[in-house]
């Protein structure tokens, strides 16, 4: 209920020239209540390192039994070029940077079968004419 | 810079006479040379010089090495001086030379041991006596036979107590000396600091002692009594280093949802050891896991009870 009682402190910070980017493990302190949500440590990490919050990405957050202090870790990219160009997919598509596409396993899988019986150029519209067929 | 073009200068000034003698002499000594070649020639030409047999083979040896060494100067000469070594006669002297000292080798080689024992009497200065160059047969024998012959003799003499020593195949502590005293000691310290640490201490402690109570603020991360185990450090240590989250084991998973299974019962009625050992009036037990469960009608003791009928 009460928001805005959380303590983040940041360990183990390293900037890591490689990756462009700066990596900490981020501890959450907030006795008597739940997690607190990414999206709202993602805005006190922005304000701590002065960093566009569009480029802050955090994950791995784990509450410690009892509650009350929640781990987890945080990078903050240079660019939000780098981080499109170095942060795993699932990660962008958390933050809506990245849309997977819609086919599903099997249709690809089918797709691919289906392309196996034809040669050369005939493969796209092999692929394309059956997609359409109902 | 400039100053050491001076020094170089001066330096100069003082060997010019030097290098000129030098020059000098080397002329003269050029000269003398050609005149002897010249008589020599001359000499064998008359037949005066023995050649019949031809030269020894040592003799051949050196006279080639020499010449060898002769044609590379002249080439490194030629090149030094920036003149092409194209067509060059030293060239295929060097070539002829090489071929020669070749062929000598593996003869050299087959000469080695005489030559050897020569040079060795000459040096030593011992008997000139010919059954000194006969072979030695002490020499055949390896000095490595010579352990094994000695280990063959003390198995002889173990193999009379036909004491059976088995193969040291797994690794097994070593204990550097430590006497069974101070190992038990180390036991009985080890012991004590556990029980300073186990719950019943602590209780008391709380209830006796005016510190303030501390509630669980590590619960999970410190799972045992001073702190987080061995294993929950190092998991932490892997997943803050490498910013990952590793996978809950199935043992995890199980004591998240049931803490105190197996454990419970354990922990309520194994508390009078731990006072025991801090008077010092136990010695330390070993941890004993508990036996197993008959395991039902195929397990052994099933197997027993059907036999002893």
């Amino acid at each position: 209920m009460t928001e805005g009682t959380a303590t983040i402190r940041t360990r183990k910070f390293m900037s890591n020239r490689l990756l462009n980017r700066k990596q900490m493990v981020v501890d959450v302190i907030h006795p008597g209540q739940a997690s607190i949500a990414k999206t709202v440590i993602r805005e006190k990490l922005a304000k701590m390192y002065k960093a566009p919050a569009d480029t802050i990405f955090v994950f791995g957050f784990k509450t410690a039994f009892g509650g009350g202090k929640t781990t987890g870790f945080g990078l903050i990219y240079d660019t939000l070029d780098f981080a499109k160009k170095f942060e795993p997919k699932y990660r962008l598509a958390r933050h809506g940077l990245y849309e997977r596409p819609k086919t599903t396993r099997k249709q690809r899988k089918e797709r691919k079968n289906r392309m196996k019986k034809v040669r050369g150029t005939k493969k796209t519209k092999v692929g394309a004419a059956a997609a359409k067929k109902v | 810079m400039v100053q050491a073009g001076e020094d170089a200068e001066a330096v100069c000034q003082q060997d010019l006479p030097q290098a000129l003698k030098l020059l000098f002499e080397m002329n003269e000594s050029a000269d003398k040379v050609s005149s002897l070649v010249d008589s020599m020639l001359s000499q064998v030409k008359r037949g005066e010089l023995a050649t019949e047999e031809g030269l020894s083979f040592l003799e051949v040896k050196y006279h080639t090495l020499l010449s060898y060494l002769i044609n590379l100067s002249h080439v490194v000469l030629r090149k030094v001086s920036g003149a092409s070594i194209y067509n060059e006669p030293c060239i295929d002297r060097l070539v002829e030379l090489r071929t020669v000292l070749e062929r000598l080798r593996p003869i050299d080689k087959r000469l080695k041991y005489q030559i050897d024992k020569l040079v060795k009497t000459a040096v030593t200065g011992e008997s000139s006596d010919a059954s000194s160059f006969r072979a030695n047969p002490d020499n055949m024998v390896s000095k490595l036979d010579e352990d094994a012959d000695v280990n063959e003799d003390e198995d002889a003499a173990t193999e009379k107590k036909s004491v059976y020593v088995p193969p040291k195949l797994a690794p097994v502590r070593y204990d550097w000396d430590e006497s069974a005293a101070s190992r038990q000691e180390k036991l009985l310290e080890r012991a004590k600091r556990r029980a300073l640490s186990s719950a019943m201490v602590r209780e008391l402690r709380e209830e006796f002692l005016d510190a303030p109570t501390e509630l669980g603020s590590r619960v999970d991360s410190g799972a045992g009594p001073s702190g987080p185990s061995k294993e929950d450090r190092e998991r932490q240590e892997y997943e803050e280093t490498y910013f990952t989250r590793l996978p809950e084991t199935k043992d995890k998973r199980k004591k998240r949802k049931l803490p105190t299974i197996g454990s419970l019962a354990n922990e309520l009625t194994n508390f009078e050891s731990d006072f025991r050992v801090l008077e010092g009036e136990v010695m330390p037990t070993k941890k004993r896991k508990s036996s197993k469960k008959p395991t039902g009608k195929k397990g052994k003791k099933g197997f027993k009870k059907r036999k002893s009928r």
